[in-house]
């Protein structure tokens, strides 16, 4: 065949299936494009072709062409009226994507995918696709990898799947304190505290207020700190939990501005260790910084008293 | 012309015609490229105003969790502001082109006066909750009613011989070493309480799954169901008529065989 000897590098055992695969892409092609003996696409017979070849190339390692195949793909099955395997097709393109190091194709993809999922009117598996994306990117891309998490967190939220949105959570949290975004993720801990609160998951609520408290504390805003269990002991399930008090002896232990107290609590703690890892590393920290500077020195009163004729 | 064709073509409608959408206003203000001061002051300002729609929602929300989240917000928005607004003081001292000379020297005024409107922003609750004192005692556990001290005492007044202080040294360290045990016992609990708390959960996570899987294979039994009846019905149509047939050539055939006998016979 033509093929064969225009590739004498390829293993001899797997020509055959690529010269199979070529045939049925350009069999697909022609049904596709139109020309002028072609004035309608032929989609229903093109779809298969396309999937078939995607998957040989595929096991070929052959990215480039698995990847439009794909493509390819997901168009059709979305032209005959399937999103569904239209949106699985895409994230198998977008993860051939990433592989291939194109990462805003590889975003591009992902977000289609999970649009087409929604189509179909099913939240969970499209807020998956955009978790998955997400992860794929967030390495080189974080903040694109952050805005997609939120997305799907907002989207399992509206559907009111809460409790599905833990990990989600979970992976823009540590994502914030790899990138030392700490205010951003102790505002996200109280955000998933919530979703907690909304489906009644007690144990993680307090646990995401606990790690909010530890990462301001970790930030050195004891003001922040203090503020925020001040807001969480307003709701009885944190202010009664071993979390609260755990939280409150932390606090009253930098009240009283001894690094060996906060120490102490942390390591005799038996609530600390069963926080998220990255949280017990923080935590484990403390006190970060010299106490000195969090404790801002407040002018004294008594000389305004003093001056004060009234 | 399915749903996503429709989606499709509306789509590129609006895209053909949206220079002619009147709804969204264009503001060219002169020498918009050279004044960062007042888009920076802008941006500021509308940031501002975000934040004081959250603490208004704050005001009317009654669920704490998201009381507590919006002011988490709040205070998040307030700090990123407060960077801004070093940068504000900076460009507030700077000379632009196409302003009078006056109105920068109200720059930093007006940089101070929107400094002071974000320190304004309430931004949490500040009442410390109070322990309940009753609530604080922890639960006493009593095996029985002498305490080791009460027996100690009623030795008072007799003097220690030696073996009575071998007694009391070995008292004190069982008592040291229960202690440590009860603290290892206290570790385990805990570990125990939080993995079965999160046990618990991830249970409850998973009832909503089985639920909607349980609710789809009902579904799919019933389609089964259905379609398995029908198919008896076409199958049972089907074989009745080729009885019949079969019936009528297996017939015609024994009446030709029954014919030609009686031919053969009948020379």
């Amino acid at each position: 065949m033509a093929e064969s000897s225009k590739r004498p590098h390829s293993a001899p055992s797997l020509d055959p299936r690529l010269t199979h695969a070529h045939q049925l892409v350009r069999k697909a092609d022609k049904l596709t494009t139109l020309s002028f003996f072609n004035w309608w696409p032929d989609w229903t017979q093109a779809t298969p072709l396309y999937e078939q070849a995607a998957t040989a190339y595929k096991l070929a390692k052959m990215l480039e062409e698995a990847k439009t195949c794909y493509e390819k793909a997901a168009t059709g099955q979305e032209r005959l009226s399937s999103p569904w395997t239209a949106g699985k097709h895409m994230e198998s393109a977008g993860a051939l994507a990433k592989e291939l190091g194109r990462i805003d194709e590889t975003v591009v993809l992902y977000r289609r995918a999970s649009e087409l999922f929604l189509e179909c009117g099913k939240a969970q598996p499209s807020a998956d696709v955009l978790g998955r994306g997400a992860r794929a990117v967030e390495d080189e891309s974080p903040e694109v990898a952050i805005r997609m998490y939120l997305d799907a967190c907002a989207m399992l939220e509206e559907d009111g799947r809460e409790q599905m949105a833990f990990d989600t959570y979970r992976a823009v949290v540590n994502l914030y304190i790899k990138l030392n975004r700490f205010k951003d993720a102790a505002a996200l801990l109280v955000r998933w505290g919530q979703a907690a609160d909304k489906c009644h998951a007690t144990q993680s609520q307090c646990k995401a207020y606990l790690s909010a408290i530890i990462v301001h504390l970790y930030d050195e805003d004891l003001k922040q700190a203090q503020q925020c269990y001040n807001d969480c002991s307003q709701m009885d399930v944190f202010y009664k939990s071993d979390q609260g008090e755990t939280a409150e002896k932390l606090l009253s232990a930098y009240g009283e501005e001894s690094s060996d107290e906060i120490k102490h609590v942390v390591d005799s703690s038996y609530i600390i260790p069963h926080l998220d890892h990255m949280i017990v590393r923080l935590a484990k920290q403390l006190p970060k910084g010299e106490l000195k500077t969090i404790f801002p020195v407040e002018p004294s009163d008594d000389k305004l008293n003093e001056d004060d004729l009234t | 012309m399915s749903t996503i064709d429709l989606l499709k073509r509306v789509n590129g409608i609006i895209e053909k015609y949206e220079k002619y959408d009147a709804s969204t206003p264009k503001e060219r203000p002169a020498n918009a490229s050279q004044d960062y001061f007042m888009k920076l002051y802008r941006t500021i300002e509308d940031d501002l105003n975000d934040v004081l729609k959250k603490v208004e929602e704050v005001e009317h929300e009654r669920n704490r969790a998201v009381i507590a989240t919006l002011n988490a917000e709040v205070r998040r928005s307030k700090a990123a502001l407060r960077l801004e607004l070093l940068k504000l003081h900076k460009l507030a001292q700077k000379k632009v082109k196409g302003v009078i000379a006056e109105e920068i020297l109200t720059r930093p005024s007006m940089a101070l006066a929107l400094a002071a409107r974000i320190e304004e922003v309430p931004d949490g609750v500040n009442a410390i909750r109070k322990k309940n004192p009753a609530n604080g005692q922890p639960l006493e556990i009593r095996i029985d009613n002498y305490s080791p001290d009460d027996i100690m005492r009623s030795g008072a007044g007799r003097e220690h011989s030696v073996e009575s202080k071998g007694f009391s040294d070995e008292y004190e360290l069982r008592k040291i070493k229960q202690d440590e045990g009860l603290e290892a016992i206290q570790q385990g609990l805990t570990t125990l309480k939080d993995m079965a708390h999160d046990i618990g959960e991830e249970l409850s996570r998973q009832e909503q799954l089985v639920d909607e899987a349980d609710t789809k294979t009902d579904q799919a039994s019933a389609n089964m169901n259905t379609t398995n009846s029908r198919l008896k019905e076409s199958v049972t149509a089907m074989r009745s008529s080729r009885n019949f047939c079969i019936d009528i050539t297996l017939l015609v055939i024994i009446l030709g065989i029954a014919a030609y006998l009686y031919k053969a016979l009948k020379k």
